[in-house]
């Protein structure tokens, strides 16, 4: 019997908005997959690209990263950042033909906990169609 | 055609003045179609410099590779500055650098050369195989003349340039402060034929393409050592902790590296080929590059080496920046 696949997605969220939204989605019961491991981040200006393709490598089917809205961050130009830092790192998933949905990036603020839910569920649909990352995981041989 | 009596002059005049340590220039090579980066201290040096399409080298890279060990107690500081011989390309890659503070403006005399195409030695050691000796080739507007033990060939520039001569735009160095010889104006222009045709395949056909230079890869690093704009004192794949990319030969790490090392140079890369060059296992890495490049000019209308006052790509931002990807 085969498994169904159940995605696995590492979510870098920011202490400020994301983290905080996702904390208001649990407190506020709302239901949302528990595909997302959670590793929070000070900003997601932080996230360095190295990390997404860590994650992919390390057996991430998906990334999605989490900040505040634009103009909204607490350190004032790291969502700005890492939106140009993304747009970059998914055209060149995609010139290398990995498909850039992999990688998503939103803006949730500290009060949208039910934004937050919706977007967890609309990436772990999207990750559950395109099926496991297999191009480049890394092989655990020892 | 460079005027090597110009360049010998200004390379003279360069290095006999006293804040300046040394110059970096072309000799003539050993063996085969080649050409060697060369350093003058003084001015009797100079006579060995030369300039030919065969000098294919980015030079940029010396005035970040030299060591800066630690001083001894109560040593001064070596102030002086470093003279470099840059066509259009590397002329970008000296801007480029200098642009990100990796290099002050007034540590650098920047001896320019007006470029009409350099030669592929990969191409041009296939053309002409086998041992050569006392080899010459020189620049005949829309050919190239070499000559093989006073054997002459013309061949058309199109069989030996590589790719990034044949849209080059910036021929001249865009900053300089001796230019031997009158500025050339580029009629090329790059229109990303090949990026836009490989764009248009199903991603499985791409991964199937990449695998298979991926897979070619032995990480020799070659790439980032010729690159003028790797000179982090500490690269990403050297570091051990933490260790984000791991030293196997393998499809996993290697595609980790190769997409990284891309990354890296998004926005700064200014597609002088030396990576591409430096390959030993051809792996065409460009290919990368010049599709990060088309996109930065289309989504933030950047263009990397153009202007040393401006700031670095992905160190600044638009409010209005293109986030159609965004949930």
């Amino acid at each position: 019997m085969k498994e169904k696949f159940e995605p696995n997605i590492i979510g870098f969220l920011c202490n400020w908005c994301s983290y905080a939204g996702a904390d208001l989605a649990g407190t506020s019961r709302i239901q949302y997959p528990p595909n997302l491991k959670v590793i929070r981040v000070m900003c997601s200006g932080r996230v360095n690209p190295i990390f997404v393709i860590n994650a992919l490598q390390q057996g991430a089917d998906g990334v999605l990263i989490g900040g505040c809205h634009p103009g909204d961050c607490h350190y004032e130009r790291g969502n700005y950042l890492a939106r140009r830092r993304m747009a970059v790192l998914k055209k060149l998933l995609e010139h290398t033909g990995i498909d850039p949905n992999r990688v998503r990036m939103t803006w949730v603020s500290a009060a949208e906990g039910n934004k937050f839910a919706e977007v967890v569920k609309e990436v772990t649909e999207d990750i559950r169609k395109l099926g496991p990352m297999e191009q480049f995981k890394r092989d655990n041989k020892w | 055609m460079v005027d090597e009596k110009e360049l010998r002059d200004a390379v003279k005049n360069t290095v006999e003045k006293k804040d300046v340590k040394y110059v970096v220039g072309y000799e003539k090579g050993t063996y085969g179609f080649q050409a060697t980066p060369c350093f003058a201290y003084d001015a009797k040096d100079a006579d060995k410099f030369i300039f030919s399409p065969l000098c294919v080298h980015n030079l940029a890279v010396f005035p970040m590779l030299e060591e800066r060990p630690p001083l001894r107690k109560g040593e001064e500081p070596d102030t002086r500055k470093v003279g470099v011989v840059v066509k259009g390309c590397d002329g970008r890659a000296i801007v480029q650098i200098i642009q990100e503070k990796g290099l002050d403006r007034d540590k650098v005399v920047i001896i320019g050369i007006p470029c009409t195409g350099v030669v592929d030695p990969k191409k041009i050691e296939a053309k002409f195989p086998g041992n050569v000796e006392n080899v010459d080739v020189t620049d005949d507007k829309d050919n190239f003349i070499v000559t093989i033990d006073g054997k002459t060939h013309k061949v058309p520039k199109g069989e030996l340039m590589p790719d990034k001569c044949k849209t080059c735009e910036y021929p001249t160095p865009a900053l300089y402060d001796v230019l031997i010889g009158k500025e050339v104006k580029s009629t090329k222009k790059e229109d990303y034929k090949d990026v836009k045709s490989f764009e248009k395949k199903p991603l499985k056909e791409k991964w199937d393409y990449w695998e298979k230079q991926f897979d070619k890869c032995i990480r020799c690093y070659a790439c980032r050592n010729a690159c003028p704009l790797c000179y982090c004192k500490e690269c990403m794949v050297d570091q051990l902790n933490p260790q984000w990319v791991r030293r196997s030969v393998d499809v996993p790490e290697n595609t980790a590296w190769n997409l990284l090392r891309a990354f890296h140079l998004a926005g700064r890369c200014i597609g002088c080929g030396q990576c591409e060059r430096a390959c030993p296992m051809d792996i065409p890495l460009m290919e990368l590059n010049k599709k990060i490049e088309k996109e930065i000019k289309e989504m933030f209308e950047y263009i990397p080496g153009i202007d040393a006052e401006e700031k670095p790509l992905l160190a600044m931002f638009k409010p209005d920046d293109p986030e159609d990807f965004i949930l």
